[in-house]
């Protein structure tokens, strides 16, 4: 019985010291691993900074400025340039459309839905001192704010102007 | 054992050698036997206790290894653990996030002169990589005996490669951080600069050292850098169209005191701070050194009348209708104040702002009162030194004993010396509704309304943004219009003090606009130190012709970068915004 539990405390003892020896040299093995990502990721940040200060200097205004006449040459924005609400924007122009062509000076009949994307090249008139007429394409409507005012008399005061504003509406 | 010893040694036959066996049996009893229960019990519990401590620290080895999957945490300091070090000094950033200044790692340069073996050719080969380096100063130093000499400091990369391929034995490197501004003389008099240990010797570096050092956050200015350029570079097409010697300018939100732009020209190289300017190389240091809009103080003329006009109508002394006659030159003691676009007839309110008249101004102030003016001057803030976060800042000159002529004076500007930081804090008041905001280079939080406190009321703010309107639609500023963006402001052009007397011909011409007036958004300063006029400008260098036109194209061109919409001027909102009503109900444009 002694002989069997002094085998086991010995095994055992055996055993947790090979364990602990293990985990202490694994334990080193780590940080040692650790310290050298640390150190990358340390290197890597200071190369991360001079790379943000290198492009900092690389898109300050002075050189894109340089850049752009050199090879851009874009200017600054006029004000007549600038859109300022969705009613400046025109309404785009719609197609033109074909109206009154003879049918027997048409080579080739398109298919009805692609009426209006039909080429006027390819629609022969059947006269040449009488070409097939084309409708105009559909002006937009002015915008609201391009819209000036009727002329109307010059206010004299700031109650007439309000009066004429008002009226207007 | 005492007792069996004793039974032999009682024995008188016994052999004087004899000594009894170690096997022979000893059969305690009595006192001996429960000795001998004790020990064994003592021995029990010891062998126990070190079993369970044993079996603890089995267990604790099994759980690492098999169950903890090696979570444990070494807590011997055998290995010194690496940490990444805090920069010295926060970066800086505009409003965008755009590196204003950096903090990057240098290294630099130290010896051991006593683990030097032979200075003179150390000092030789050194020099040999390093040419800025002088031979006698290296070898001096490699000779002083000391432990420690700095050799050079801020090496770049190439230069410490080649220092390490000399292989002498005795120089060192010490890794340092050294300040870089990318953006160079653009943002020279507002972030500043720092000395060879980063300790901060201007700008924002040295009002805000504290705050930088340590911080991991970059610090995040008001700055706009778009903004601060095209405001640098319209300064300095100013300064070269009208070979003057300096300017400076700023742009500020007047609803938050953020300044958006500050330019000082001539400017320096943050980087080489003490280089001479390639392009300037005759500008002194000191004069590429000094901030015009923060420590330089000024009497900036014409542009003082704003406060003038605003005091009398927000004391009641004035109103947008009153007349004042400036149809003859006032004299009083030695001076004689005349007008220089002068009506010669009686003048109203607007008129005197709009033709920048002297005299109506004077007249103005004298019936308000001296006391009326300096109060109201104090509480606009003009007659303390301005409060922001940069250390270069001025104190204002103005007169001890606010006598009678000193009150016309400074009515249109002159007598009273301020930075033009001040004068535009107090004329951002004067538009924004009548509230005086601290002007700051800090980022304001978007949506965030710092406090203020009320100078003015709302009804004059509103009069005074229809009365700048005036002088550019018709007044002397007509050259700093930028259609669409509604701009009104005030011209200014003070004759320089020239020993005890003032120059003619040394003039500060400055401008002041706000856009759009009518909804006050951003104010534009610019001022020019000296202008002399050129064939362009007829034969002028006065304000209207030299910096109103570049208010102009400056506005023109941040506009769109500020998000500011153009409007139509001539629409029945804008024009009733800014209509001013005269005596007889005429529009001012009658006159």
């Amino acid at each position: 019985m002694i002989k069997l539990s002094s085998l086991f405390w010995l095994v055992l003892v055996s055993m947790t010291s090979f364990a602990m020896f293990a985990v202490k040299y694994g334990v080193q093995s780590l940080e040692g691993e650790l310290n050298r990502v640390k150190k990358a990721t340390i290197s890597e940040e200071h190369a991360i900074r001079a790379d943000e200060a290198e492009w900092a200097y690389l898109t300050r205004p002075e050189t894109l400025d340089e850049m752009n006449r050199r090879h851009m040459s874009l200017g600054a924005i006029a004000t007549k340039q600038l859109r300022t609400s969705i009613i400046d924007i025109p309404l785009r122009a719609p197609a033109p459309i074909v109206v009154d062509a003879p049918v027997g000076a048409v080579t080739e009949q398109p298919p009805e839905s692609a009426a209006l994307t039909v080429p006027t090249s390819t629609i022969t008139p059947a006269s040449p001192e009488k070409p097939a007429e084309v409708m105009e394409p559909i002006k937009p409507a002015p915008a609201k704010t391009l819209a000036k005012p009727a002329p109307s008399r010059r206010p004299r005061s700031l109650d007439e102007l309000i009066a004429q504003v008002a009226a207007s509406r | 054992m005492t007792i069996a010893t004793q039974r032999f040694d009682d024995n008188p036959c016994r052999p004087r050698h004899f000594k009894p066996p170690p096997c022979v049996a000893v059969i305690p009893d009595g006192p001996a036997k429960q000795a001998l229960e004790t020990c064994r019990t003592r021995l029990l519990v010891t062998g126990g206790l070190f079993a369970l401590v044993f079996a603890v620290v089995a267990l604790r080895v099994i759980e690492i290894v098999a169950v903890g999957g090696g979570t444990a945490e070494s807590q011997i300091a055998r290995f010194r653990m690496v940490t990444a070090p805090l920069p010295s000094h926060a970066d800086i950033v505009d409003r965008n996030g755009n590196v204003l200044a950096a903090s990057l790692d240098s290294p630099s340069l130290y010896a051991n002169p006593k683990q030097i073996l032979d200075p003179p050719e150390a000092a030789s080969k050194l020099v040999s990589v390093l040419p800025t380096l002088a031979a006698a100063e290296v070898y001096a130093k490699l000779t002083s005996g000391k432990s420690f000499v700095w050799i050079w400091r801020h090496l770049t990369p190439a230069e410490q490669y080649s220092v390490n391929q000399l292989g002498i034995p005795g120089l060192e490197f010490e890794h340092e951080e050294r300040r870089v501004y990318p953006d160079g003389d653009l943002t020279s008099h507002v972030v500043g600069y720092t000395g060879i240990d980063n300790a901060g010797f201007a700008g924002i570096e040295r009002g805000l050292d504290g705050v930088l050092r340590g911080r991991r956050e970059p610090l995040q200015l008001s700055l706009d850098l778009r903004l601060q350029y095209i405001l640098r570079e319209e300064l300095q097409r100013v300064i070269d169209d009208f070979t003057a010697k300096g300017g400076a300018g700023l742009i500020m939100d007047v609803n938050t005191g953020e300044i958006l732009a500050m330019a000082s020209l001539p400017d320096f190289d943050p980087n080489r701070p003490t280089a001479p300017d390639p392009e300037h190389p005759a500008v002194p240091l000191a004069d590429r050194m000094f901030n015009r809009v923060t420590l330089g103080v000024y009497e900036l003329g014409s542009i003082f009348k704003i406060f003038t006009v605003a005091m009398a109508l927000d004391c009641g002394t004035a109103t947008v209708t009153s007349t004042y006659d400036a149809s003859h030159p006032i004299r009083i003691g030695r001076f004689t104040i005349s007008d220089y676009h002068g009506k010669h007839r009686v003048l109203s309110v607007p008129e005197i702002l709009m033709y920048s008249s002297n005299i109506g101004a004077a007249r103005m102030a004298v019936a308000a009162g001296a006391q009326t003016q300096r109060d109201f001057l104090a509480r606009l803030g003009l007659l303390k030194t301005p409060k922001i976060e940069i250390s270069e800042v001025g104190a204002p000159h103005y007169p001890a004993k606010w006598r009678e002529v000193n009150v016309m004076t400074i009515a249109f500007g002159h007598g009273i010396s301020v930075t033009p930081l001040s004068f535009a804090t107090a004329a951002a008041a004067l538009v924004n509704g009548g509230i005086l905001r601290q002007a700051t280079l800090l980022k304001i939080p978007d949506g965030y309304e710092p406090p203020g406190q009320r100078v003015i009321s709302a009804k004059t703010s509103e009069q005074m943004r229809r009365l700048m309107r005036l002088v550019v639609e018709h007044g002397t500023g007509t050259m700093a219009a930028a259609p669409g963006y509604v701009v009104g402001g005030k011209t200014g052009t003070a004759d320089k003090i020239s020993g005890r007397h003032y120059a003619e011909r040394k003039l500060l011409s400055s401008f002041v606009g706000v856009f759009p007036i009518n909804d006050p958004k951003y104010l534009v300063l610019t001022m020019v130190d000296e202008p002399h006029p050129n064939k362009q400008s007829h034969g002028y260098a006065t304000a209207g012709w030299t910096v109103a036109p570049a208010t102009s194209r400056i506005i023109e061109r941040i506009a769109p970068l500020l998000g500011v919409q153009p409007v139509d001027e001539s629409s029945p909102e804008v024009q009733r915004a800014l209509m001013v009503e005269s005596l007889q109900g005429k529009r001012i444009e009658a006159y």
